[in-house]
């Protein structure tokens, strides 16, 4: 049985702070214990670098990171653990797509097609790419519910297309993107295709494998895991096309000063020594999200999000933006003229962390013409209580706003 | 509800939000100042003339929160007409003694309903961003 209150003892912060309501979870999940220890161990009892001791207990955390290396591909079905990059999360792995893979293969005329609904790091990386080479960025429009309309989406794609960049759930408007369906169109035309998948590798199934997807993104963070460690899939066959773009010891084979071999993927894109206790609790995280049942997880999920509709909506002046059909636990909202940080910030008085602002969208703000929401976003300790508080606290506010 | 958070949304705050001084635009002024934040993307133009060292037809336009547009507002009606001189040294007063220091000498009300945002430090620079910008321009164009 899912149960969120004893899910809530495995997370610390709860009892520091007992009266904490966190709907921020887009923007980062809480840790669980065992994510804690798991860093703090590695500090306390085994503290080495990785792939340079020889003594045993070099040995042994090299082996635990390679590990993590493996456990990470199981879970998001890759095929290999050489098709796994760490990186310093989501905006690192973007970039050294659009630096590593990109850049080389674009030239002036060519296209790379995004999303409306694309957070800034999915869109900055190629835009500049595109700058740089005389290249074009294209912009899949949404419809007002905030869903991609796949008719225009395929019509954008052309032999002039040299990547597809989308986000499989946005982190502002909460709609599910249908991936299968664009990795098909992309696919019949060769094209490769990245997924951002910042706000699903938490709570989604994933499967690259399956996808047959070219490059799949996400971090740790948002996970349950530490903040600074990122991961990027990619397809064998591309990672041995491309070049590493940042440089430094523990990447390479061969060093003379006229030339540099480099070492096979993935170790050639992590130079330099990399984030060892965020890796392993990164391990932790993972062990964590696979301990539950995955359709009681979206089920809960889905009854939070159900009952934050349906109060909010009860709420006057409250503007729910983003209604997609297929929706993930993210719920964006204005409340008449109410400024969204006044929102956030009466919230925040009485305990309720949201966020608010434009949600690293601003292009997406600018389509709905609002500067800005507050959002609410959860995970899976989260309980219909703490919603119910949130209802009645939003109603307070519109009430000393608007009300007298 | 909380009372720091009363103190902070004082009706004085309110009643600006609501019917700002001045909100218009007038892309024909001599000085159009932009306080912009970033972080959250509020937004304020604030146009003005300056005749014979003297600030005149002073408004602005934009879009922020309830203490940052109440603060603009009160902005533009207290160094409305004030030689730049004046101008500055009321925008002084401002950031220092109600911002910083929290005087209690000061009791005019437009002034210190902002004191309450130094329980807020995530609010502090709604409160202070078009004084700090207009601040810019003041010493730059003072004596």
């Amino acid at each position: 049985m899912f149960d969120p209150q004893q899910i809530r003892t495995h997370f610390p912060i709860f009892s520091h702070r007992p009266e904490l309501i966190y709907l921020d979870n887009a923007a980062t999940t809480q840790k669980p214990i065992s994510v804690i220890r798991a860093i703090s161990d590695f500090y306390e009892k085994e503290n080495t670098n990785v792939h340079r001791g020889i003594y045993e207990m070099a040995a042994s955390t090299s082996q635990k990171y390679e590990e993590v290396r493996q456990k990470t591909a199981d879970f998001i079905g890759a095929a290999k653990k050489e098709e796994i990059v760490f990186t310093s999360g989501t905006t690192a792995s973007i970039n050294l797509v659009a630096q590593s893979f990109l850049i080389p293969r674009l030239e002036t005329g060519d296209e790379v097609v995004i999303s409306m609904m694309e957070h800034h790091v999915n869109l900055i990386p190629w835009q500049q790419a595109c700058k740089l080479k005389g290249a074009k960025l294209v912009v899949a429009p949404i419809n007002k519910a905030g869903e991609l309309d796949l008719k225009i989406f395929k019509s954008l794609l052309s032999e002039r297309t040299k990547l597809v960049a989308v986000t499989h759930v946005s982190n502002t408007l909460g709609t599910i993107n249908p991936i299968g369906e664009i990795l098909e169109m992309a696919h019949k035309r060769d094209i490769p295709v990245l997924v951002d998948g910042a706000q699903s590798a938490a709570h989604f199934d994933i499967d690259v494998e399956a996808w047959d997807v070219d490059f799949f993104v996400f971090s740790g963070h948002k996970m349950y895991g530490p903040t600074g460690v990122g991961i990027l899939y990619g397809k064998e066959e591309h990672f041995t096309k491309m070049l590493p773009v940042h440089f430094g010891g523990n990447a390479i084979r061969e060093v003379r000063f006229e030339e540099t071999v480099f070492a096979l993927p993935p170790r050639c894109f992590e130079p330099g020594t990399p984030n060892i206790a965020g890796v392993i609790g990164f391990g932790q995280a993972i062990d964590f999200v696979s301990s539950f049942d995955k359709k009681g997880v979206k089920y809960h999920l889905q009854r939070l999000t159900e009952l934050a509709t349906e109060k909010l909506q009860k709420v006057k002046g409250v503007k729910i933006v983003g209604t997609a059909k297929n929706k993930s636990p993210v719920i964006s909202f204005t409340l008449g003229n109410v400024h969204p940080h006044d929102v956030a910030t009466f919230l925040g008085a009485e305990n309720i962390a949201v966020r608010a602002g434009h949600h690293c969208t601003q292009p997406l703000m600018d389509f709905y013409k609002i500067p800005g929401t507050s959002r609410i976003s959860f995970a899976i300790y989260n309980t219909m209580e703490e919603v119910e508080r949130m209802a009645i606290v939003i109603k307070e506010i519109q009430r000393f706003f608007n009300g007298r | 509800m909380d009372d720091k958070l009363k103190e902070l949304y004082k009706s004085v705050i309110l009643e600006h939000d609501r019917s700002p001084f001045n909100y218009n635009k007038n892309e024909s002024a001599e000085h159009i100042i932009q306080a912009y934040n970033e972080i959250c993307g509020d937004r304020f133009d604030i146009f003005f003339d300056v005749k014979n060292g003297v600030i005149s037809n002073i408004c602005f336009h934009g879009y922020g929160c309830a203490i940052s547009k109440a603060s603009t507002s009160i902005l533009i009606k207290k160094i409305k007409g004030q030689p730049i001189d004046d101008a500055k040294k009321i925008v002084d007063l401002f950031l220092n003694n109600i911002i910083v220091n929290n005087s209690n000498e000061i009791k005019d009300e437009e002034f210190t309903a902002f004191s309450a945002a130094r329980e807020f430090p995530a609010r502090l620079k709604c409160a202070t961003l078009a004084w700090d910008e207009m601040n810019k321009f003041l010493t730059v164009n003072g004596k």
